[in-house]
């Protein structure tokens, strides 16, 4: 084995936006920082819903909202419950916002863009065959038989952790502890989805839809609209799934597409892109027992560190601030000596004092909650027919409560929409 | 609100048109490797819906998996009831290269 002598301060894996926080960060601070991406180019591997918070951000990035590639901001949330063709929908409106739409692609490069500027190396093309130990401690890496040395390594390899499987720090990944993300995105003029979305220009809508959109399988569908483009695509828990679908999951795409709602948006858009990632589902399980051994640091999706709200995901914000915090943590290890494991607790500290840890503890049952059968079929089913009874005038109208009583006969019992707010207004 | 002609007129693509829009830099190796023999075992095969690039697919009775299409999503690796799937990532700087995602 060829050993390159050259030793960096830190060495991160993969470019996403844990790694190139990370990067930035160590970088920023005056380590001598490599950051290698498996892919051509860093944001190439990436792919995402479509919508980013960027409260977070701002603390990492200086004037991130004037120089990162934002699409529109996100002024008009809507949520819809569907059944069959018809559709019940709450929408916010507000000149406030606090997210924005963007590809990741352009996100991660230009994330890793802002690392190299504070000094990183990044090196694209490389994609790390193994973590390298020394006398017990991690302290670099292995790219084809290359051992690429340093005092601390950052695995921000992202979901699919075959580097630490293959230390024996997590395990196999389960398809209960995933969810499967699959979306299109659909090239459109912007003053098209300005005049379909009721959008200004750099307005923003962000679409959740639940019910009837994946077959009943646990799970939901979005839309969000970029510049010049929608994105939409559905997420289904990967385990329910496997055990469930009867027909090619790409199709549940399509039929969202074609959707007799939808499909007005989209009949003269043309495909741009289709792709696919993986979801950490449930963190509890996902998340290796600790974030930190003598010379490593684990953050953003390699962690598990992705919060389900319910009606929404926080992905990005999450794991570039868990890069930012390790690499907040690896000065104060620097500081007091080097990275050993002790020193490097301290991540695992800071991680715990900060929102992304108490959020995912407080949201820690969503999860639970949302394989509940009930939600993603019974719900939207009664909540439409109760709306087309009540909207559906002919000869008779009906009181809310006759239209209530009608529209869950013999679906579900009372005493069950009890329970179920209950847990909902509790979990959620 | 759409009209009913324009719905019955309106498409589903099929996959490899879907597909046709991404670009890959297609590894001349494949990275994943499937042992067929287990799929032979196996009566349920969630790969073939599942696997969204289609890569798996039944071929006179029996699975075929072809990599060229992958999008690296790992969800073979995830469900596989038989761990048939050895999965890597493509080499350095091949496989599928997002733009728009």
């Amino acid at each position: 084995m060829k050993h390159i002598e050259k030793r960096f301060d830190a060495i991160v894996v993969g470019a996403g936006p844990a790694g190139a926080t990370a990067a930035y960060q160590l970088a920023k601070m005056g380590y001598k920082t490599l950051l290698l991406e498996r892919g051509r180019t860093p944001g190439s591997k990436s792919m995402f819903g479509g919508r980013v918070y960027i409260r977070p951000l701002k603390d990492i990035y200086e004037d991130f909202e004037k120089k990162a590639p934002i699409h529109r901001w996100v002024k008009k949330e809507r949520i819809s419950l569907v059944y069959d063709e018809s559709a019940t929908t709450i929408e916010y409106t507000s000149n406030k916002t606090t997210s924005f739409t963007t590809y990741l692609t352009q996100l991660s490069h230009w994330m890793a863009n802002q690392a190299v500027e504070q000094g990183a190396i990044l090196l694209t093309e490389i994609r790390v065959d193994r973590l390298y130990k020394e006398g017990g401690r991690y302290r670099g890496v292995v790219v084809e038989d290359e051992v690429v040395k340093s005092d601390v390594v950052i695995d921000a390899e992202g979901i699919n952790r075959l580097l630490l499987e293959r230390e024996g720090i997590v395990e196999k990944l389960s398809p209960d502890h995933v969810a499967l993300g699959v979306k299109e995105v659909i090239k459109l003029e912007p003053d098209t989805i300005n005049n379909l979305f009721g959008l200004d220009n750099n307005e923003g809508l962000s679409w959740i839809l639940m019910g009837d959109v994946t077959d009943g399988i646990p799970g939901g569908a979005f839309i969000y609209t970029n510049r010049d483009s929608v994105s939409l695509g559905i997420v289904v828990l990967l385990g329910e799934a496997a055990r469930r679908i009867d027909r090619h999951i790409y199709i549940l795409v399509e039929e969202l597409r074609s959707h007799p709602l939808l499909y007005k948006y989209f009949k003269d858009g043309r495909i741009m892109e289709y792709s696919t990632h993986l979801i950490p589902e449930d963190p509890s399980r996902l998340m290796p027992k600790k974030l930190y051994y003598d010379g490593l640091m684990i953050v953003g999706d390699a962690a598990g560190l992705l919060l389900n709200q319910g009606y929404t995901y926080r992905g990005v914000d999450f794991a570039a601030y868990s890069g930012y915090i390790a690499a907040k943590a690896y000065e104060k290890a620097h500081g007091n000596g080097g990275a050993s494991e002790e020193n490097l607790k301290i991540y695992q500290k800071m991680l715990e004092e900060s929102f992304v840890m108490k959020m995912l503890r407080k949201f820690s049952s969503v999860s639970r909650l949302m394989k509940k059968e009930r939600l993603f079929s019974t719900y939207p089913q009664l909540i439409n027919l109760l709306a087309s009874k009540l909207m559906h005038i002919e000869y008779d109208s009906y009181k809310l409560k006759e239209a209530f009583d009608e529209a869950r006969k013999g679906r579900v019992g009372l005493i069950h929409i009890i329970k179920d707010l209950w847990e909902v207004s509790r979990k959620l | 609100m759409t009209t009913e002609t324009e719905v019955k007129k309106r498409k589903i693509s099929r996959i490899e048109d879907i597909l046709n829009n991404d670009v890959w830099d297609v590894d001349y190796e494949p990275h994943i490797i499937v042992d067929y023999s287990k799929c032979r075992k196996c009566e349920w095969k969630p790969c073939i819906r599942l696997c969204p690039a289609e890569c798996y697919t039944m071929v006179g009775g029996e699975v075929l998996f072809s990599y060229e299409g992958c999008l690296e999503c790992g969800t073979c690796r995830v469900i596989c009831p038989e761990k048939a799937v050895k999965w890597e990532y493509p080499k350095s700087g091949r496989g599928i290269h997002y733009r728009f995602s």
